[in-house]
């Protein structure tokens, strides 16, 4: 009976537009848009930052030297052109002003620090807020540090070697998997629970509040079947919707990657081909499952009170704040799985996942998650039963 | 049949509800020590005006909500220990359509078929039957939500009836229906009444019980005012017609009725 009651429920969810828009079209093109735009507006900005003309201040015709040597830094960097200050001040209005990108402050006595093989300090002025300066500024910089050491050198008749004893280089024992968990993983879980959380939404509301108040509740308790079978039947409905949603978002995941060509990075891709394994999706959707039972068992109960489905989505969504928010954790550096988050709702899935991206999820860790949750996904459920029984509650 | 004995029925009142009732008291009686009873094959209407507690008590009736005390069998089946067991036995039909306006009247009607565990040959001798008798063939398929009022009382009707129900419960089945939509829900009385059938109707419509019923009851604040016969009910009359009578009986002291 349970089962027959699913069906019918499915089949009028299913036929609800509004429904099938958050539980299968928005989650399925939100990989797709979200990459696309973000590939987009970075490879535009990048662009733009590179084609820029940049107008590169320099204070006094004495600095001929210097501003010959920025004039030879190749044009492929991006253009510039040079425009000579009296002073240091009208320099700094005129980038305060945006008319001048970036500004070289070189020392009065430069000769007398050269000559007294001194450091020269050169001050570059710009506003940093603006992309693609800072990183012209260090370009620029980077080429006129190394002109300057090739001369001292040169006039020291020594090999760059010589002064430079020690060198240190980092190398990373990540696998380009383990930094894409660090580096995306937060993103990822945070998708899944907000479309698993947005999918139970409308037909927690429909199946319950809606069903109040069009009346159609009062003689479906009429039948001749115990209440717990309507209440699992339904509910069943509500947590296939969230993870229906949270599996279209994988889907369209999976489509942005294989299909859209949307990430020109092949290492990325290559990492995330990898990580889209029969493995991963299905420890994905079991820390999922969980979840959204206990979502779903936290809404059913508000909409089961709510006399109308205004009133149910007053209350149910503010709480999507509240539920998914700590969703974000996952975007925080540091943050990670112990005994302590393992218990934290929500945290504990998000934290789990970010592990699983990156490939370094235990079975304990992953146990004890599933274990938490499936405790609070039953409490829910106890939560829901008890209200579904209340006649004040079933009853507009 | 229905057998209902020292029915009581008491509600908590919430903090809004108590605002909104401008009242002190925590608890509100909607039905105090009520009794009757419901014979095959005849009608019995409860009648009362608005908020007497007929709604409330057909709903303990159909076993939606429990009684704080008192007794219900239906068929002999003690409805509080039973409902499960009762509820194969009843048909409940309100005066709001309460249909699911995505599915077609086929599939809503298979559905509760399904939920009263009427068997597939049955189902579909009695799908056939009602169909032919309430002229339901034309829009069968279509969406519930596109049918006019008259139609998805027609599929109503149908839903209640799929499983042969030898008790049903009407509340204020014609409320907010024109003549000819209500013209459809007085047929099935009387053909309910025909079939034998044990059949209950609440209504606040003096003329609509006059039309239909063979007993009847007067409630009052939760209180029985009236029990007995139609006929006990015109012979008794003191006042010139059936309207100004129930007036004098739901306004008069217990004593002077």
């Amino acid at each position: 009976m349970i089962f027959r009651i699913f069906r019918k429920e499915l089949l009028d969810t299913l036929r609800d537009r509004r429904t099938l828009m958050t539980m299968l079209v928005i989650p399925l093109l939100a990989f797709p848009i979200i990459i696309n735009v973000f590939v987009e507006i970075s490879k535009s900005f990048e662009e733009s930052a590179d084609a820029k003309m940049m107008k590169v201040g320099i204070v006094g015709d004495h600095n001929k030297n210097y501003i010959k040597q920025l004039e030879k830094i190749p044009a492929a960097v991006g253009p510039k052109k040079i425009v000579v200050f009296k002073d240091s001040l009208t320099l700094r209005k005129a980038i305060e002003a945006d008319q001048i990108e970036l500004g070289l402050i070189i020392p009065a006595n430069e000769n007398n620090l050269r000559e007294n093989q001194q450091t020269i300090t050169i001050n570059w002025l710009l506003d940093a807020s603006e992309v693609g300066r800072p990183e012209r500024a260090a370009l620029y910089g980077s080429s006129l540090q190394a002109n300057a050491d090739a001369q001292r050198l040169q006039t020291l008749g020594l090999r760059a070697e010589q002064i430079k004893p020690l060198a240190n280089n980092t190398i990373n024992c990540a696998s380009d998997k383990k930094m894409l968990g660090q580096l995306a993983g937060g993103i990822l879980p945070y998708m899944f629970i907000a479309f698993g959380f947005i999918g139970c939404m409308y037909p927690a509301i429909d199946l319950f509040t809606g069903e109040k108040e069009r009346g159609t509740l009062e003689t479906l308790l009429t039948v001749p079947v115990a209440r717990w079978k309507i209440l699992i039947g339904k509910m069943l409905v509500v947590v296939s919707s969230g993870m229906l949603a949270a599996s279209c978002s994988l889907i369209g995941l999976f489509i942005s990657i294989e299909f859209l060509d949307l990430s020109e990075n092949q290492e990325i891709l290559k990492v995330i081909h990898g990580i889209l394994t029969p493995y991963f999706i299905g420890s994905l959707l079991a820390l999922l499952l969980p979840l959204v039972i206990f979502f779903a068992g936290v809404m059913i109960p508000i909409a089961i009170y709510a006399k109308s489905f205004k009133e149910a989505q007053s209350i149910i969504t503010p709480l999507n704040i509240v539920m998914v928010l700590p969703a974000m954790v996952g975007f925080f550096p540091g943050i990670e799985l112990n005994l302590n988050t393992a218990f934290i709702p929500v945290v504990n899935v998000v934290l789990a996942t970010k592990e699983l991206v990156a490939g370094t999820l235990s079975w304990l860790y992953f146990a004890g998650v599933f274990s938490v949750m499936c405790l609070l996904a039953t409490l829910a459920i106890v939560l829901s039963y008890r209200q579904f029984g209340k006649e004040s509650n079933i009853l507009s | 049949m229905i057998s209902v004995q020292n029915l009581n029925k008491t509600f908590t009142l919430t903090k809004q509800q108590r605002k909104e009732l401008n009242t002190d008291q925590r608890t509100a009686t909607a039905v105090q020590d009520l009794s009757f009873s419901c014979q095959p094959g005849r009608v019995f209407s409860l009648l009362g005006p608005n908020g007497a507690g007929k709604t409330t008590t057909l709903r303990m009736i159909a076993t939606l909500i429990a009684p704080t005390s008192g007794q219900i069998h239906i068929n002999g089946i003690d409805a509080l220990s039973y409902p499960q067991e009762a509820r194969k036995h009843i048909g409940f039909l309100t005066g709001s359509t309460g249909l699911y306006a995505r599915l077609t009247p086929i599939e809503v009607i298979d559905y509760y078929a399904d939920l009263y565990g009427v068997e597939k040959a049955a189902r579909e001798q009695r799908k056939e039957e009602l169909f032919s008798l309430l002229h339901m063939q034309d829009f069968l398929h279509k969406r519930i939500g596109k049918l006019s009022t008259g139609m998805k009382q027609k599929v109503s009707i149908c839903r209640t009836m799929i499983h042969d129900p030898s008790v049903v419960i009407f509340d204020e089945p014609t409320s907010g229906l024109d003549v000819i939509t209500a013209e459809n829900i007085i047929k099935l009385i009387r053909s309910c009444k025909d079939q034998g059938k044990t059949v209950i109707f609440s209504s606040h419509i003096m003329s609509e019980v006059d039309l239909l019923c063979d007993d009847l009851a007067i409630i009052h604040q939760g209180t029985l005012k009236y029990n007995g016969t139609m006929a006990d009910f015109r012979a008794n009359m003191q006042t010139a017609n059936l309207t100004e009578e129930f007036i004098r009986i739901v306004q008069a002291p217990n004593s002077q009725l």
